[in-house]
């Protein structure tokens, strides 16, 4: 799951300078995480009248990035064709796939942060860092790309004190990498070296 | 003699931090170094310390170099990609640099640039590994260099450690550190616990290098314990300054004492002032060294 979160709404404000807008919920992870189902897309619909716009329509698709024909949601919501601008409540993904599809401005109203996923109906954030090669197995099943700030790969740092991270409130992931490897019986693996990240797996395209 | 020479044939070695000017400036970096000269071994220069933005230390190594002291040059992992690690270290070794302190480096949150892109490219053993490499003559995509690098490399380590801080720590030693400078030490017996974690293990050949932060009062040992991750002032030593008529002068005092407990214990200290060093060569005399 693509972990988002709302913009303020005074820069979404700031942003969007058309009056007649069309806003576009997802029906994937945004309505899981409660930043753009029925509910905040209603929300955003009565604070943008409030703010003095025109609201020309709203509708929630299925999933934002996957889109299998514009046309046909262009018939379901012929409102579109009279927005100047569409606000869209999804992860970058979605706005970017809607971009290249219509002809108006598309506005983000959230910001992307991470790759997370859901447990027992409690979002867990930054789970993949998206580095491709993924050796995750060396490390207990826990990603030192994505749960460290720093993405070290052979240990923890020096701000590493009692199990805190110097960056933020979160626990060092090296020490639950050490607890996972010890009940799992491998803590030696972490012996081994490993070579800085290729990362012209992360962003060439084949 | 050098400070790898001295490090190398088992002698006590003194360094101390100093920190490139906030500016093009040089002049109290300068002033700052005359101050120590003479009474330590090499001048250990920070590279964007706690991620504020200042001078680079290639060049305030450089300017210290010309007046004939012998630098380590911090390198952290926070501001530059492999590329630019390794061009910097081509580019060190030609002006004559010969020591470097290797470190992840503190997150650019904790800086005045907060909003810095983290770069970490490398972690500090790769980087080791990497300057290992270029001592060899081969960068680190395998091409042959017109001269190789001569570098002795340091690296850096909390002096409480888990277990698997411990095994980044031998994988530091491992990739090429030849010595490790430690967080700041206050307590000389807790310390040994550390050393004995190192003779454990086995690391014979690494040189010991105790990290020293000479106390000024009460406040400067709250603000340690609440701001620089892995330094500990113990409570009682807070308790000393917080009830001394001279806290300036109990700081020396102990410093120079934990000093002379240190020098049966390790291969060295590292002086790490808060603000000024001008009480480093007293805490030193004081010391004997």
């Amino acid at each position: 799951m693509i972990i988002s979160r709302l913009k303020e709404f005074k820069d979404i404000l700031k942003a969007v300078k058309e009056q007649n807008i069309f806003i576009i919920g997802c029906g994937k992870c945004a309505t899981k995480q409660h930043v753009g189902g029925e509910p905040q897309v209603l929300e955003m619909k009565k604070r943008l009248r409030g703010s003095g716009k025109n609201v020309v329509g709203w509708t929630i698709l299925s999933s934002a990035c996957i889109i299998s024909s514009w046309d046909e949601v262009l018939s379901q919501n012929p409102e579109i064709e009279k927005a100047e601008a569409l606000l869209v409540m999804s992860c970058g993904g979605g706005v970017s796939v809607l971009s290249a599809n219509v002809k108006q401005l598309v506005y983000p109203a959230l910001d992307t942060e991470s790759l997370g996923g859901v447990c027992r109906d409690e979002v867990v954030k930054e789970q993949c860092g998206m580095c491709g090669e993924c050796d995750i197995h060396l490390f207990g099943g826990l990603c030192p790309v994505s749960h460290c700030p720093k993405g070290m790969q052979n240990g923890p740092c020096g701000g590493s004190v009692e199990g805190k991270c110097e960056v933020d409130e979160r626990k060092c992931v090296w020490d639950e990498i050490q607890k996972r490897l010890e009940l799992l019986g491998r803590l030696e693996v972490l012996k081994d070296i490993h070579e800085p990240k290729d990362h012209s797996k992360r962003r060439c395209r084949e | 003699m050098s400070f790898r020479e001295k490090l190398l044939s088992g002698k006590f070695t003194v360094t101390a931090e100093i920190s490139p000017p906030k500016g093009t400036d040089v002049s109290g970096m300068m002033k700052e170094a005359r101050i120590i000269k003479d009474a330590v071994d090499a001048v250990c220069v920070t590279d964007n310390q706690r991620a504020i933005m200042r001078m680079s230390p290639l060049a305030a190594c450089s300017a210290l170099s010309q007046e004939g002291f012998e630098t380590i040059m911090h390198l952290t992992c926070r501001d530059r990609n492999r590329l630019a690690l390794q061009s910097e270290l081509l580019g060190a070794a030609h002006l004559g640099i010969k020591n470097l302190l290797v470190m992840s480096g503190d997150y650019p949150t904790k800086g005045d640039h907060r909003g810095a892109k983290p770069v970490y490219d490398l972690d500090s053993v790769q980087l080791l590994d990497t300057i290992s490499s270029l001592n060899s003559g081969i960068d680190l995509s395998g091409n042959s260099l017109e001269g190789k690098t001569e570098f002795f490399s340091g690296a850096v380590s909390n002096t409480q450690l888990t277990e698997v801080a411990l095994m980044k720590l031998g994988k530091k030693i491992k990739a090429g550190a030849r010595f490790i400078i430690t967080q700041a030490v206050f307590d000389a017996g807790r310390f040994s616990e550390f050393m004995d974690k190192i003779r454990d293990a086995g690391w014979k050949q690494t040189g010991i290098i105790a990290g020293i932060i000479p106390l000024r009062s009460e406040k400067s040992a709250q603000f340690l314990n609440k701001n620089i991750p892995g330094v500990k002032v113990p409570d009682d030593m807070i308790r000393r300054f917080a009830s001394s008529s001279a806290p300036g002068a109990l700081g020396i005092e102990l410093a120079a004492d934990l000093i002379n407990e240190l020098r049966g214990i390790c291969h060295g200290v590292h002086i790490m002032p808060i603000g000024t060093h001008e009480n480093t060569r007293k805490i030193l005399e004081m010391a004997g060294l």
